[in-house]
């Protein structure tokens, strides 16, 4: 077989009740990706047990479709997913497409037009046909991440990206941060571009999640905005606020000794005491932590390279 | 063009000089021409590393013509701007040679100073530091911040370099490429290395007041500079036995808790009935303090031991060289006269 090929598909199928009918995704998506004219690879990476799509993609590899299936010994997350299919993905482009169709596949030929000054493309799905309560969602987590992290995308949620080889090769994802795929490699110095495709009617339903689902997002936004913004020095981060809550614990503990010394005033029986000492021993708790990070990166500063080299010469 | 001939380039280079370029199409020109004039004298094997640090400008393009018509120089490009500190680590990681002397890219340093540097290594010194003594920039937003930075850098570190900012610097290689480079941890390397035992000279050299574009980096790196400082005061003073340091901590928060319990044992006896929430409070605060520090130190030790990168490593490498003393007895700022 040849091992040059111009474009890998990765599908990650991870949520069990979160996928259409493999069998008219499969077709849908592989009539857009025979449109471009390139040599082509379509992976499935099975997130766990789902038997009947597992025995869906097998009956259409003895049709003769080729498809490689790659299934997870039990359920990892997107993330992982997706690592597992760029490890084996061999093309020079990567396209990953969500398991439930986002956009139709009729899109993805101006989507891999759209790479030409881009490191990484996003399928923003625009115009939206979602409901009020999808958008308004979407909205608000969009501007949260902007104001994280300064990034200013219009659809992070979409599964829909096309990157080129070198992106997958550098940029590392784990948990649920394949959410944030995009900012991560704009971190690492790839272009990332934003192209509006035709969003996908199955794909007009309304998203209301559990508590613990909006919790973790805001936790990974929060682990992606420190990665973003202080890997390198974390005391920075802690050192900043730890210092901030420490001085204002010690303005507190001066103002209240002066009051008992000088003015009388019994400190036995005011709680501000112990919000001083509290905010003091906070303080010095951050700092204590900015400082373990510090030893962290200390100690491993020759293996994290803090910078991305593009092109040597001579 | 990426030289065809990869394997041409020969691996005993006595010299490299390393450049971060940030937006200096202007000047990159003059300072090619103004590096190979500086060192035309010196007949030993160079290389010139421009690192381009992600210009927005022609710089690259620049570069690389240059580098079509010089062998000798080398090119590398960062995919975005990562600042000096990160161009200087990756020019350091790349250079073959077995001095490394690292300068800026706005024409303010002279590459007639370079030949002292080397000689200076060559006489036995690890680090060789410049020293702007006539510094040419703004008084108020460049000269004083730094002049309180040194004096700084030179109280907490007790390396007393009257310079730190200084770029123009020269390496014994195989101590610079040890050294963990990020941030801005540049002006630090004097102080880090010298705790392990590398000698450092300092030399006058000349400044020239900036002829292209804007200085790049501002006032906004002194809180940077402050924090990059304390975490070198840490790392370098018990990073090898962090728990130490927390342990001096985790004692005196016990301490205090003591106090406080023994206050709120004393202040029930004299008030009885009186609520005792404030002392007891207190006090449990300390503990809890205490037992965190505890733990960090813990930690930190953890981490530190299955780091492969230790300050003892460092020392080992300076060690060879015959000499392995504290830095304070080896400061010997050597001064040159000026030739114009």
């Amino acid at each position: 077989m040849n091992n040059k090929i111009d474009l890998s598909v990765i599908i990650p199928l991870t949520e069990k009740d979160r996928h259409d009918d493999v069998r008219e995704l499969y077709y849908n998506y592989k009539e857009g990706v025979v449109e471009t004219g390139l040599s082509y690879e379509i992976i499935f990476v099975i997130d766990g047990d789902f038997p009947a799509v597992f025995e869906t993609l097998q009956e259409l590899n003895k049709k003769g479709e080729k498809i490689k299936i790659s299934k997870l010994a039990r359920w990892f997350g997107e993330s992982t997913s997706l690592t597992v299919g760029f490890e084996q993905a061999r093309g020079d482009i990567i396209l990953t497409l969500p398991a439930y169709q986002q956009m139709e596949g009729s899109e993805i030929p101006k989507l891999l037009n759209a790479l030409r000054g881009y490191d990484l493309v996003i399928g923003c799905r625009w115009p939206r046909k979602d409901n009020i309560i999808n958008r308004i969602q979407s909205r608000a987590f969009h501007r949260i991440v902007t104001l994280f992290t300064g990034f200013n995308f219009k659809d992070l949620g979409s599964g829909v990206r096309v990157m080129r080889r070198k992106v997958i090769e550098e940029v590392n994802i784990y948990g649920d941060q394949h959410r944030f795929f995009p900012l991560l490699a704009s971190r690492y110095g790839f272009k990332v571009g934003e192209v509006d495709v035709k969003q996908s009617e199955k794909d007009v339903f309304t998203r209301v999640y559990s508590a613990g689902i909006y919790t973790r997002r805001i936790l990974d936004l929060i682990s992606v905005f420190f990665l973003i913004k202080f890997t390198k020095k974390p005391l920075r981060f802690f050192g900043l606020s730890g210092s901030f809550i420490l001085a204002f614990g010690t303005l507190l503990s001066i103002v209240l000794f002066v009051q008992r010394v000088f003015f009388a005033v019994p400190l036995a029986d005011r709680p501000i005491v112990l919000l001083a000492l509290f905010l003091i021993v906070l303080g010095i708790q951050i700092l204590a932590i900015g400082l373990v990070g510090e030893i962290v990166i200390f100690t491993h500063a020759k293996e994290l390279k803090e910078y991305t080299v593009d092109e040597v010469l001579n | 063009m990426i030289d065809t001939d990869n394997n041409s380039i020969p691996k005993n280079i006595d010299f490299s000089i390393i450049v971060p370029l940030f937006n200096e199409e202007e000047s990159i020109g003059p300072l090619y021409e103004a590096i190979k004039k500086g060192i035309e004298n010196v007949d030993l094997k160079h290389e010139i590393i421009f690192v381009d640090d992600g210009s927005s400008d022609k710089t690259f393009e620049k570069a690389k013509i240059l580098a079509n018509d010089d062998k000798n120089l080398r090119v590398i490009k960062f995919r975005k701007n990562y600042g000096q500190t990160p161009a200087m680590a990756a020019g350091i990681d790349h250079a073959l040679g077995k001095i490394l002397v690292t300068m800026d890219g706005d024409l303010q340093n002279d590459p007639r100073d370079i030949p002292q540097f080397i000689q200076k290594i060559n006489e036995g010194f690890d680090i060789v530091v410049g020293w702007r003594f006539k510094r040419q920039d703004k008084l108020i937003t460049r000269k004083i911040p730094s002049i309180i930075a040194n004096w700084l850098i030179g109280k907490v570190t007790r390396v007393p370099i009257k310079d730190n900012g200084c770029s123009l610097k020269a390496y014994r290689s195989r101590i610079i490429k040890n050294v963990p480079l990020y941030s801005e941890m540049h002006r630090f390397i004097p102080a880090m290395t010298s705790i392990a035992g590398a000698r450092v000279a300092e030399i006058k050299v000349r400044h020239h007041a900036r002829k292209y574009g804007e200085s790049k980096y501002g006032l906004s790196r002194i809180f940077k500079v402050l924090s990059d400082l304390i975490s070198i005061k840490m790392i370098v003073s018990f990073s090898s036995r962090p728990i130490i340091a927390f342990g001096i901590g985790a004692v005196i928060s016990m301490i205090f808790g003591l106090i406080s319990f023994i206050l709120a044992l004393i202040y029930s006896l004299n008030f009885p009935g009186q609520s005792l929430v404030i002392f007891l409070g207190c006090s449990i605060l300390l503990f809890s303090l205490s037992v965190f520090l505890t733990v960090s130190g813990l930690l930190c030790d953890l981490i530190y031991k299955t780091g492969n990168m230790k300050l003892e490593k460092l020392s080992s490498l300076t060690a060879v060289n015959g000499f392995h003393e504290k830095s304070r007895n080896n400061i010997k700022a050597l001064q040159y006269e000026q030739q114009d």
